[in-house]
């Protein structure tokens, strides 16, 4: 416990200096521009900006990239709230609600929950991450080939489990994402695969070509194709701050919200996204009047609000403990730590005290920040609303372009990510979700490398898997949640509580 | 939001079904992903060959592509909609154009020399605009001007990215 606190400290020595501030702050304000800005996402974003950190040292640059993800689950609820459009994935169930307080002229009650629950949710998550991140890593420790390799099937499966729709397909784009990864030269032998003599592709498929593919370039032929309609709210925001008795009618679904978001971020596989969805069920479930949701009750916003940002923050856990990306952005993540020469896993904690509990506190901080970005300079970022899809969608056009050529001045790769983003939207007008794929793109390779470790050390046997109790347990824990998918009578209430949003 | 106020139409019967499309497409990429890996090794003296990995998954993949045409065979299905094609166009080829703008590209036939930023830029930024419906061709002239200083001033200045900004004009 005071060792925690002790570490802590250390986080803020590290984090309140005024370099590595001044990086939280751009990060918390990028974030929450891109937040705001339907159709720009935080992946978009912080893949653009990935050549540019190279020029920063490892702290700052992680902590403005860690600024700009939590920054965006503020700002996508601005948006979600304002326009019932949500700016961000996991601000989908903010609309609901949050949308109907706003025509009621509660927008600026809305937005204060949103902001003040989020700032508790991501108090209380840091003080999570603190507190199981020298545990976690020292699980990590024991981890060899075999374990990793179990514990990332692991991780897939719940993706899969996860996932909206259907479970055929979320199962397909996994494996279609791991076959993607491997493209490119063999990581042993050098050997090209599936190239097709193709020289931009002996390196492999680059993470950062698909990710602007299949989420930057897909959202603005969608949107293309399916303009949205923007109603952005006319009356006026009304007070931000809400009164003392609304803070106590809340405070309960904020502590809930947290819960829930904190544990389900942790999961690998993008558990982070599905807490908004649950927390928002929960409420419904214990509030004595359900039949009101979806017609403006501030619970369903200050719940959902803080279990986004508190899964936000905890997704960071098995990135910085066990080095595995749960969802795309953590990825993004690996590679700005790859440039920087840190091997993302348990001992960053030991080699890099700095960079890890500098950028735990720092989390902290931004949260500050954020209620401070947003809550007084609201009217700037409704004005930013105002600008037309007209103009926004060629200067995504331009940032993308831009940034994808950054990546190595290399042209095919803007044309490659173009031809993607045709994937992307084959894949969204099939009903196919483009996240799980993206998920097994980011692990396959590190599968496949801890498969061939593993089965090296077996001397080529498959029973290493089995035969080691963690890895067992871990493959079990996985079949058994695969199994409770597949029961129809869980498939159906998994189905209700996204039906519910 | 369509313009026409014709009375709602049946929709059209789907030729194979939105579902059904989305199982065939899967297999066509499994066996896709196998033929191109079928050349590489499966196992090799040391262990996991460069060809397990690919070759298995495509199978799966291709595998799923049948239990997705299966399982759907006898819901009813929809069409996929409109695939509005000439929409993105412009989109596309604002990409392309800033592809073999900003370095140069050799189409064998012709050169493109060298443009840069300055070049590249705005031409993705109008061309790309033209795809809106409610596109102001003057508005957007000015925007992609405008907006394409702001970025040379961002990425090559302020941001440090090595990119080639005017060579014909400034050397760099």
């Amino acid at each position: 416990m005071i060792d925690m606190f002790q570490n802590l400290g250390l986080g803020l020595s590290v984090a309140l200096t005024l370099n590595n501030v001044f990086f939280c702050f751009i990060g918390c304000l990028i974030g929450t521009l891109v937040g705001v800005l339907p159709g720009v996402g935080p992946v978009a974003t912080i893949s653009i900006l990935l050549p540019v950190t190279l020029a920063l040292d490892p702290t700052g640059a992680l902590i403005m990239l860690a600024g700009i993800y939590y920054g965006a689950q503020y700002g996508g609820s601005t948006t979600a709230i304002l326009v019932n459009i949500p700016g961000e994935a996991t601000a989908v169930v903010t609309a609901l609600d949050g949308h109907e307080m706003a025509k009621k002229g509660q927008a600026g009650l809305a937005l204060g929950l949103a902001a003040i629950g989020s700032f508790i949710a991501g108090t209380i998550a840091t003080i999570v991450i603190a507190a199981i991140g020298v545990p976690m890593t020292r699980l990590g420790l024991l981890f060899g080939p075999a374990e990793y390799f179990s514990l990332m099937v692991m991780g897939l499966v719940f993706a899969v489990v996860l996932a909206h729709g259907s479970l055929v397909k979320a199962v397909a784009m996994i494996l279609a994402g791991v076959l993607l990864s491997c493209v490119g030269a063999d990581m042993e032998t050098g050997r090209e695969r599936m190239t097709f003599g193709l020289h931009m592709l002996s390196d492999g498929i680059e993470f950062v070509v698909l990710a602007m593919g299949i989420f930057g370039f897909a959202e603005i032929f969608k949107n293309l194709a399916d303009p949205e309609k923007r109603d952005v709210v006319r009356t006026s925001i009304g007070r931000l701050l809400p009164t003392m008795r609304e803070l106590r009618e809340n405070v309960g679904a904020i502590l809930r919200g947290t819960g829930i978001g904190s544990i389900l971020g942790v999961l690998p596989g993008n558990g982070a996204i599905l807490g908004p969805f649950a927390s928002y069920a929960m409420e419904k479930r214990i509030s004595k009047r359900p039949q009101d949701f979806g017609t403006g009750v501030p619970q369903a916003v200050a719940g959902p609000e803080s279990a986004n940002n508190a899964g936000a923050q905890t997704s960071f856990i098995p990135l910085l403990t066990l080095g595995l990306p749960p969802n795309a952005v953590m990825a993004l993540m690996v590679g700005a730590m790859m440039i920087q020469g840190i091997v993302p896993g348990p001992q960053v904690i030991e080699r890099n005290p700095d960079l890890f509990w500098g950028l735990i506190a720092s989390m902290w901080i931004g949260n500050l920040m954020l209620v401070i970005i947003n809550l007084p300079m609201i009217g700037l970022w409704v004005k930013l609303l105002q600008v037309p899809y007209r103009l926004l969608f060629p200067s995504i056009v331009a940032f993308c372009c831009i940034g994808l050529f950054s990546i190595s001045n290399e042209p095919a790769q803007v044309m490659l990510a173009g031809l993607l983003g045709l994937v992307g939207f084959a894949l969204w007008k099939l009903r196919f979700e483009a996240a799980p794929l993206a998920l097994g793109f980011v692990l396959g390779r590190l599968l496949e490398e801890k498969l061939r470790q593993a089965l090296i050390i077996s001397d080529g046997s498959m029973l290493t898997f089995v035969t080691s109790p963690l890895s067992a347990f871990l493959l079990a824990i996985g079949a058994v949640a695969l199994l409770i998918a597949v029961l129809p009578t869980i498939r159906r209430s998994r189905d209700e509580v996204f039906k519910d949003a | 939001m369509s313009h026409d106020a014709t009375p709602p139409r049946l929709p059209p019967k789907p030729i194979i079904g939105l579902e059904r499309l989305a199982g065939v497409c899967l297999v066509a990429f499994g066996l896709f992903a196998y033929y191109a890996s079928s050349e590489l090794p499966f196992f090799t003296q040391g262990g996991v060959g460069s060809g397990l990995l690919p070759r298995s998954l495509s199978v799966l993949v291709t595998l799923m592509g049948i239990i997705q045409i299966v399982v759907t065979w006898n819901e009813p299905q929809e069409t996929t909609g409109r695939w509005p094609i000439r929409d993105m166009l412009p989109v596309l080829l604002g990409i392309f154009l800033f592809a073999v703008t900003i370095r140069g590209f050799d189409f064998g036939a012709f050169k493109v020399p060298v443009l840069g930023m300055a070049v590249a830029t705005p031409l993705a930024i109008f061309c790309s605009g033209l795809a809106a419906k409610d596109v102001r061709v003057g508005e957007l002239a000015i925007f992609s001007v405008v907006l394409s200083a702001i970025c040379i001033a961002l990425f090559r200045y302020a941001l440090g990215l090595s990119m080639p900004v005017a060579p014909w004009a400034i050397g760099y």
